[in-house]
């Protein structure tokens, strides 16, 4: 078995080394679009079941971003959602046989924590300006500027290192003990990863959503709508 | 342990391609299949308010038109009743009118019919009053009566003129004495030698009884009649208060 610090490199293009994670990235990628696209075809005035269901799931995910930002969800829905979906399919791809999540390789939980650590710099800048965003590091005093800047680089590299320990333990759990006790054993401990891969998807997204409120509320110069999320649903575009 | 940063731009890419296209596809189309919900719940709900004002204006209208209906029949109610009681006083008043004039026709005619009442009690009263007289005097028709009329008879005969007496002498039918009752042979000779001697000459004279008379004598002939009984004084006295009624 190989290590799961280590990254299968299965082709090489030009300079850049396509490995597993990366492969399987795609066809997660390909599935999620494809699948959506699928889904969303023929949306009307009076829902399907499928229609239905995927309405009360970007519904749940409005209210979350409602009730953790206090802000219209819409700005953040698509970011935030797609973290949450992509990474719970990423962890629950290990039930695939054969296929190990892509949220178990460091690069990709890597990736995942500079876009949030991005994100967070872009939606400050954006509620606030730039001088909002500089600002909101002299928050509640100048003097913690250095542990404010130390904190949200920390706080992106505890995330990603809690989603990689978590699903990386995971899948290095189920090998050994698929190695070792055969074919049945593994189920509760598989199932068990159920359980943590929506847990962490949702603790990654949750995160990552703090973590942008914060920004846009330390930088902007209003205090933020507390509108809650069905009635925020009508600005969207 | 090394960290494949090529691995890690690539998968923040990926990602970043994964969020636009997710956005693309799936969270903006359900959101907005949300939001058309919405807005045509909403829209409707605005139909349903506007239908329900312009309800609430037609039943504002009807209950308007409802009060003016009313308020016009109250109208026509009242003046239906005052002209129905104008014409009931006009009614009234003639009946009244009407009633009066009856009234004093019937009070006329009343007073009419109770005058000839009583002119007819009276006249009946008087009749037989004179009946009843009759029949009392019928009671004294006494031989002395009898000589009493037989003695006016005389007079009167006496009291006519020479002409009259000589016309009933020379009457071509004779001249009639009668009596109101039968009288003996000796009793009618006195009376018929008394009145011939009272007429003078030789006139032709027969005796005839007549019991109308009660009591007395008259003289009779075709163009002459001499009354002297208690009937035709009876008579004389009925025609008195006939004509004093």
């Amino acid at each position: 078995m190989n290590s799961p610090l280590d990254s299968t490199v299965l082709f090489q293009i030009g300079p850049v080394p396509i490995t597993l994670a990366i492969v399987t990235t795609w066809a997660i990628m390909a599935i999620l679009v494809i699948g959506a696209f699928a889904l969303t075809r023929r949306l009307d005035l009076r829902p399907t079941r499928r229609q239905a269901a995927l309405e009360l799931m970007v519904a749940t995910l409005d209210t979350q971003i409602t009730e953790t930002t206090g802000a219209a969800p819409a700005p953040y829905r698509g970011f935030i959602g797609t973290l949450f979906l992509f990474i719970l399919v990423a962890n629950w791809s290990s039930l695939v046989p054969g296929v190990d999540p892509p949220t178990a390789q460091l690069e990709t939980d890597a990736a995942l924590a500079v876009l949030v650590f991005l994100s967070v710099i872009w939606f400050g800048i954006r509620a606030g300006g730039v001088g909002g965003w500089l600002k909101s590091f002299a928050a509640p005093n100048p003097v913690m500027i250095p542990l404010n800047i130390l904190q949200s680089l920390t706080r992106v590299f505890s995330m990603f290192v809690r989603l990689f320990g978590n699903v990386m333990s995971g899948v290095f759990v189920i090998g050994i003990v698929a190695s070792l006790a055969g074919l049945l054993v593994p189920i509760p401990l598989m199932a068990l990863d159920l359980l943590t891969g929506l847990v962490q998807a949702y603790i990654f997204a949750v995160l990552a959503m703090v973590f942008i409120t914060s920004a846009v509320e330390s930088g902007a110069p209003s205090p933020p709508n507390t509108d809650l999320a069905p009635s925020q649903t009508k600005k969207e575009s | 342990m090394t960290l494949d940063w090529w691995g890690l731009g690539l998968q923040a890419i990926n990602v970043l391609i994964l969020v636009w296209l997710l956005s693309r596809v799936f969270w903006r189309p359900v959101a907005g299949a949300i939001t058309r919900r919405q807005e045509a719940a909403q829209a409707l709900l605005e139909e349903g308010k506007t239908a329900q004002a312009k309800a609430n204006a037609a039943l504002a209208d009807i209950a308007a038109a409802r009060t003016g209906i009313a308020a016009e029949r109250d109208a026509i109610l009242a003046e239906a009743k005052t002209a129905a009681d104008k014409v009931a006083k006009a009614t009234l008043k003639d009946a009244q009118t009407k009633a009066d004039s009856l009234i004093a026709a019937a009070r006329t005619a009343i007073d009419r019919d109770r005058n000839t009442a009583r002119k007819e009690n009276a006249t009946r009263a008087t009749e037989l009053s004179v009946e009843i007289a009759a029949r009392l005097l019928d009671r004294f028709n006494t031989p002395s009566v009898q000589a009493t009329f037989l003695a006016q008879l005389v007079e009167a005969i006496a009291d006519m003129s020479a002409s009259d007496r000589a016309a009933l002498i020379a009457s071509a039918d004779g001249t009639t004495i009668v009596t109101a009752t039968d009288t003996e042979d000796a009793e009618s000779a006195k009376i018929e030698r008394a009145i011939k001697d009272a007429l003078g000459g030789t006139p032709s004279v027969r005796l005839v009884t007549d019991p109308s008379l009660i009591a007395g004598l008259e003289l009779r002939s075709g163009h002459f009649v001499l009354h002297n009984s208690w009937r035709a004084d009876l008579k004389a006295i009925l025609k008195e208060v006939e004509n004093a009624g």
